[in-house]
């Protein structure tokens, strides 16, 4: 059965799958802290809120999933502008600190919100991928799992595409290398740093409407994805997209056979293992990005 | 000197206060106050004095909770024993999570100290052999310390007491000592305390394990106290309440962060919010601080190197 080529080659679909939704979940987290060198604790709260907005807007204003989430997206982008007008644009010169503050406080705020708001029962949000099945030779892949994929290729691919060919892009990479050259030059960084938090929170809210169907939705569901999200973004170099997008293929195809070949505990503690050894191996390669001169 | 001596009468008398009142709701949050004030102690030796914003004071807490009720359910060990051994877990944690954490940029240090946190409540929910899962372990005996029971709410609270003022004066003498002092150095100016051969790492390490070891002791006596534990004591509410202690009370100070306890564990008893509400606030208070008094932030928690980069007003 272990040795079974259908079975590992399951778990390797699997691990495919779930490791592009890391990638998706964790790449707003990356670009925030590639361009700004800010971390987000907010993150997965932001996740979380998406998922709920898109309850929100397929229960209660009835709209089909695909206008939802779209709507859901774009009110995201919009939140993320205001995070960190709020939260980042004031604290610029001012290290880090604050910012890992302020933004934990917005996680507790949006945490503490949505469970007064939506209760603590967990909720459970419909896909139209959801019940589609597609068997490749034994091997099944499901709908919503694909859509997460494609919604991984379409953000990246955008993402790569916006950096490098718009003049906010363009000034976005300019940041992460220097923001004094940026002022210099005449680049408005706080604009600059809003575009950055509504692209962050757009990410986050697209991986929460492509992921939350998969799962149930409650106020603390955020939590596990910033764990992972942070293990992934550490692996890979923080900062780095591409480098937290191969972490979470990796992350998703380690976890998937430590799970299928293991057990449970395992395969949720191997990501954090592997953080460890990184940063034990490696404890300035990984940030070496970030030093600004 | 007479001053002095007014304000500890005044500290013996406020002490005293509410075994006079003698109402078994006063005592219980006098209980609980007792154990808040030795974890803001804990959590301002590693962010007050210094400067590293840890999150991981609910790992401490939460070893200390477990090493004591496992002890006591399934080994029967008596009290003292008992609480010595879970401080010493609280140590080896604090180790274990330096080691790392210490050694890397100050941002991923924040992320590592969280992610252990997160993943020790992974194990206690996930290793139920021992932790019984998300059920939590029930029905912790009480303890005999060094023979004697502690019974009632009057024995917890001078236990808790106790426990709170020592935990106060070890602070202060270990603040004071050479160690304190180049804590401090590290925290004020790494790269001057590295030239004036402060070994940064061993020192830092070295607070990280006190801090555990502290933690940890509140955990034990938490687990006692309330007799009932679940993977939620690694909770991150946990941490998120101890910096508004900590920071609204005054980092590092001694008794900052002890009155930042008392007011921020009887203000909303005494308010009676919900679970709930009362995080939603706490996060609003955190987020105002850190938008309105940054100036403040920056000295309590970055020192010269902040005020340095700060721009021109």
């Amino acid at each position: 059965m272990l040795t079974d080529p259908v079975f590992l080659a399951q778990l390797a679909a699997n691990g495919v799958a779930v490791g592009l939704g890391y990638a998706l979940a964790a790449l707003g987290l990356a670009l925030l802290f590639g361009i700004l060198g800010q971390v987000n604790f907010a993150h997965g709260e932001l996740y979380m809120l998406a998922a709920f907005a898109l309850y929100w807007a397929t229960q209660r204003l009835g709209l089909p999933y695909g206008a939802a989430a779209a709507l859901t997206v774009a009110l995201m982008a919009g939140a993320g502008a205001a995070l960190a007008q709020v939260v980042i644009v004031p604290n610029l010169d001012r290290g880090f600190e604050p910012v890992i503050l302020g933004t934990l406080a917005v996680a507790v705020i949006l945490q503490n919100a949505v469970r007064l708001t939506f209760g603590a029962t967990p909720l459970d949000v419909a896909a139209p991928f959801e019940g589609v099945t597609v068997d490749v030779g034994g091997v099944l892949l499901f709908g919503q799992r694909l859509a997460v994929c494609a919604a991984f290729v379409v953000a990246y691919a955008g993402l790569a595409a916006f950096l490098r060919f718009t003049a906010i892009g363009r000034a976005m990479r300019a940041m992460s290398q220097s923001r004094d050259a940026c002022v210099m030059v005449g680049i408005d960084v706080r604009r600059v740093t809003r575009w950055t938090g509504a692209l962050g929170a757009a990410l986050a809210g697209l991986a929460g409407v492509a992921i939350a169907p998969l799962f149930d939705l409650y106020p603390n569901m955020g939590t596990e994805v910033v764990f992972k999200s942070f293990a992934v973004v550490i692996i890979g170099g923080m900062g780095n997209l591409a480098g937290s997008a191969l972490a979470g293929l990796a992350l998703g195809l380690a976890e998937s056979f430590a799970g299928g070949l293991g057990s449970a505990v395992l395969r949720d503690g191997i990501g954090f293992a592997a953080m460890i050894v990184m940063l034990l191996l490696r404890p300035q390669g990984l940030f070496g990005r970030s030093v600004r001169v | 000197m007479s001053r002095t001596r007014a304000i500890t009468i005044a500290a013996v008398v406020a002490a005293l206060m509410p075994i006079a009142l003698g109402s078994p709701y006063v005592l219980h949050i006098a209980i609980v106050t007792g154990f808040y004030v030795i974890l803001a102690q804990s959590l301002n030796l590693v962010l007050g004095y210094g400067g590293l914003l840890s999150l991981a004071t609910p790992a401490f807490f939460g070893i200390g909770a477990y090493a004591a009720a496992i002890l006591a359910l399934r080994f029967g060990w008596d009290g003292t024993a008992t609480l010595a051994v879970a401080a010493l877990a609280g140590v080896a944690t604090g180790i274990a999570i330096g080691f790392p954490s210490l050694r890397v940029s100050r941002h991923s240090f924040v992320i590592v100290t969280l992610s252990a946190t997160l993943l020790l409540q992974l194990v206690a929910n996930n290793w139920e052999d021992v932790t019984r899962g998300s059920l939590g372990l029930a029905n912790i005996p009480a303890p005999r310390l060094l023979g004697v029971p502690v019974e009632g709410r009057t024995g917890w609270y001078l236990l808790s007491l106790a426990a709170a003022a020592a935990v106060v004066l070890v602070t202060h003498r270990v603040v004071g000592s050479r160690f304190g002092r180049a804590l401090v150095a590290a925290r004020d100016n790494e790269q001057l305390a590295l030239a004036a051969g402060i070994d940064v790492f061993r020192t830092r390490l070295f607070a990280f394990a006190l801090s555990g070891a502290s933690a940890a002791l509140a955990g034990a006596l938490y687990a006692y106290f309330i007799t009932y534990i679940d993977p939620g004591v690694f909770g991150f509410s946990v941490s998120e309440t101890l910096l508004i202690m900590v920071i609204l009370g005054g980092s590092g100070t001694l008794w900052g962060p002890v009155a930042g306890a008392v007011v921020f564990t009887a203000l909303p008893e005494l308010l009676r919010i919900a679970p709930e509400v009362r995080s939603l606030l706490y996060g609003i208070i955190l987020l105002l601080i850190v938008l309105y008094r940054p100036a403040g932030l920056a000295t309590w928690l970055g020192g010269r190197r902040s005020v340095a980069q700060a721009p021109p007003a």
